[in-house]
């Protein structure tokens, strides 16, 4: 049986392009001769996802993740490869779902369910719901300038899951919320889910958040695809990735240290500590190589 | 060719959406303020009488033209003058100032430059009611003349539309271009003849050079309308050179919105 997909990622790479500054930006756009460097943000990524399924996506700052979730929002454009989403996508972007900060919370209500193409009765029915779940009380009818960064996710939050969206997209946003909200919106998110089928993409660097939505996990790095599957393996290997890196930098700066002893004393014993260091800093490198293997046989 | 007729199909497709958006960013203006609509007159009221008072008092020159008093004959061109004044900068912003809707949501960027002159179109058309009120009041009564405005008006709003278009990507590029735009500004106000009557220029080349500014034709076309009552096809050479500066424009508007449209969403 063939699965319903919804969501065709083929071999996406995206290469954004740094100027030095704004002047040079502007001069580029009249001129190819302007130089600028590059950076490729997504690697050559594959991978789909069919109706209904749940994802969690891991990976370091800079890996990729919010830059595949932007691609799959239809926000931002690949450079190399397509993308095929079919469905209504609700998108929690950084925080914020595109809240235009001059308008009330309420009038945002509105605005962003006529955006999503819902009438405005239809808006009308769940704005109460919306209100509710946000439960930021009187705020509702303050300029959305004047809130804080939680009652913002609050609001986005509410809206978001309740506009009745085919794909969510949740880009760090529960991070900010306190703990009783973050219940509320995972109870929220797994009622959808069930119910109306849909289909989940979730960044979080909350592993235990990640394991209580998500099947599936996809681990990034350095915007390659490392591995894809099972959550408890993706999130092993995430984990296993930060440990490395953080006994690499540890054994480093051991390293350097005992250098620093070496060179002003001379001592046996502070040879044998830069021995010791070296060694420690060389296992922690065959480690990350083991787990970039690991990663690039799936 | 594919360009246009996704644009055309996103507006199509987001009408609805357009005039909403249009609606919020009106009230968006001017909600809050205690006195709300009424900013919508007094700045553009405060102005033209800051130069009515300087031209007739101080420089003396503002005579009457063409039988009216210089402060009817300035008032036509000045309503045009504050909307596109308005587009020259606010279209500039257009894309910055709702960058939300690029870069959080799916939402078809070419509308923003035509929301955001509508919107402008509204508070115009409310200046240009008080404009009319105001030349009945003083006497003046409608002429067949008038019957053109709406012309003047849909030109002017769909040349502004593709400079918005134009400029406003560029301006999510780099705030030079803002900046530069901010400070052109000033200089084409008063190269334009808003304030003093084209017609009176006496070196040749530089009348036919004024022909090719777009601002000057509209700004002399409202007075075609109020004071010198003249139709536009009696100005078939000044018609015909504006239409071809409308065509240079909607190909600058397309020519940016197909260069930077992929390149926005990861730069603002």
């Amino acid at each position: 049986m063939k699965k319903d997909i919804i969501i065709d990622f083929n071999h996406v790479t995206k290469r954004f392009k740094l100027y030095k500054n704004d002047k040079k930006r502007l001069l580029g756009v009249f001129s190819k001769k302007v130089p600028y460097k590059e950076k490729l943000a997504v690697r050559d990524v594959t991978f789909q996802v069919a109706r209904g399924e749940t994802v969690a996506f891991f990976g370091r700052n800079g890996a990729g993740k919010s830059t595949i979730l932007k691609m799959i929002t239809g926000v931002s454009y690949p450079t190399k490869g397509t993308i095929d989403v079919r469905g209504r996508v609700s998108a929690l972007l950084e925080l914020t779902s595109g809240f235009d900060p001059e308008l009330t919370g309420r009038e945002n209500i509105f605005l962003k369910g006529q955006l999503c193409g819902l009438l405005d009765d239809e808006i009308k029915s769940l704005e109460d719901e919306i209100i509710e779940f946000a439960d930021i009380g009187e705020y509702i009818d303050q300029p959305v300038r004047t809130y804080s960064s939680g009652m913002r996710a609050r609001l986005g939050f509410a809206v978001n899951v309740n506009i009745r969206p085919e794909i969510l997209i949740v880009d760090e946003a529960l991070s900010v919320g306190d703990k009783e909200f973050r219940s509320k919106c995972l109870d929220r998110v797994n009622e959808v889910i069930e119910n109306d089928n849909v289909t989940l993409l979730f960044v979080t660097h909350s592993t235990s958040t990640a394991k209580q939505f998500c099947k599936r996990g996809i681990y990034l790095v350095n915007g390659q695809l490392k591995y894809d599957g099972d959550i408890d393996q993706a999130i092993a290997l995430y984990e296993d990735a930060g440990k490395a890196a953080k006994r690499r930098r540890r054994a480093k700066k051991e390293l350097a240290l005992a250098e620093a002893e070496f060179a002003r004393t001379g001592s046996e014993e502070a040879r044998l500590k830069m021995e010791e260091a070296q060694k420690k800093l060389d296992k922690a490198r065959a480690m990350i190589r083991e787990l970039n293997k690991v990663g690039s046989e799936q | 060719m594919s360009t246009l007729k996704a644009i055309i199909n996103e507006h199509i497709e987001w009408r609805r959406q357009i005039l909403k958006l249009a609606k919020a960013d009106i009230t968006k203006t001017y909600s809050g303020a205690a006195l709300g609509w009424a900013w919508a007159l007094i700045k553009p009221s405060m102005t033209i009488a800051v130069f009515w008072f300087a031209f007739t008092y101080g420089l003396r020159g503002g005579g009457p033209v063409n039988g009216f008093p210089f402060i009817l004959w300035m008032i036509p061109g000045f309503s045009a003058w504050f909307f596109m004044s308005d587009m020259i900068t606010g279209g500039t912003n257009a894309i910055r100032k709702y960058r939300y809707l690029v870069t959080k949501m799916k939402f078809p960027v070419s509308t923003i430059p035509t929301f955001v002159a509508l919107a402008q179109l509204a508070l115009h058309i409310g200046l240009l009611l008080i404009v009319i009120l105001i030349f009945i009041g003083t006497g003046h009564f409608p002429t067949l003349y008038w019957l053109q405005i709406p012309f003047y008006m849909f030109f002017m709003l769909m040349f502004f539309i593709f400079w918005a278009m134009f400029s406003s990507m560029l301006g999510a590029m780099s705030r030079d271009w803002q900046n530069l735009i901010k400070a052109i500004k000033q200089p084409i106000f008063w190269m334009s003849g808003i304030l003093w009557d084209v017609n009176k220029i006496t070196i040749p080349w530089l009348q036919k050079l004024l022909y090719f500014n777009p601002v000057t034709y509209f700004a002399t076309g409202y007075r075609n309308c109020f004071i010198y009552d003249t139709w536009f096809w009696e100005e078939p050479l000044q018609l015909g050179i504006f239409m071809g500066m409308l065509v240079v424009m909607v190909l600058a508007g397309f020519w940016s919105y197909r260069k930077l449209i992929r390149e926005i969403p990861d730069v603002l």
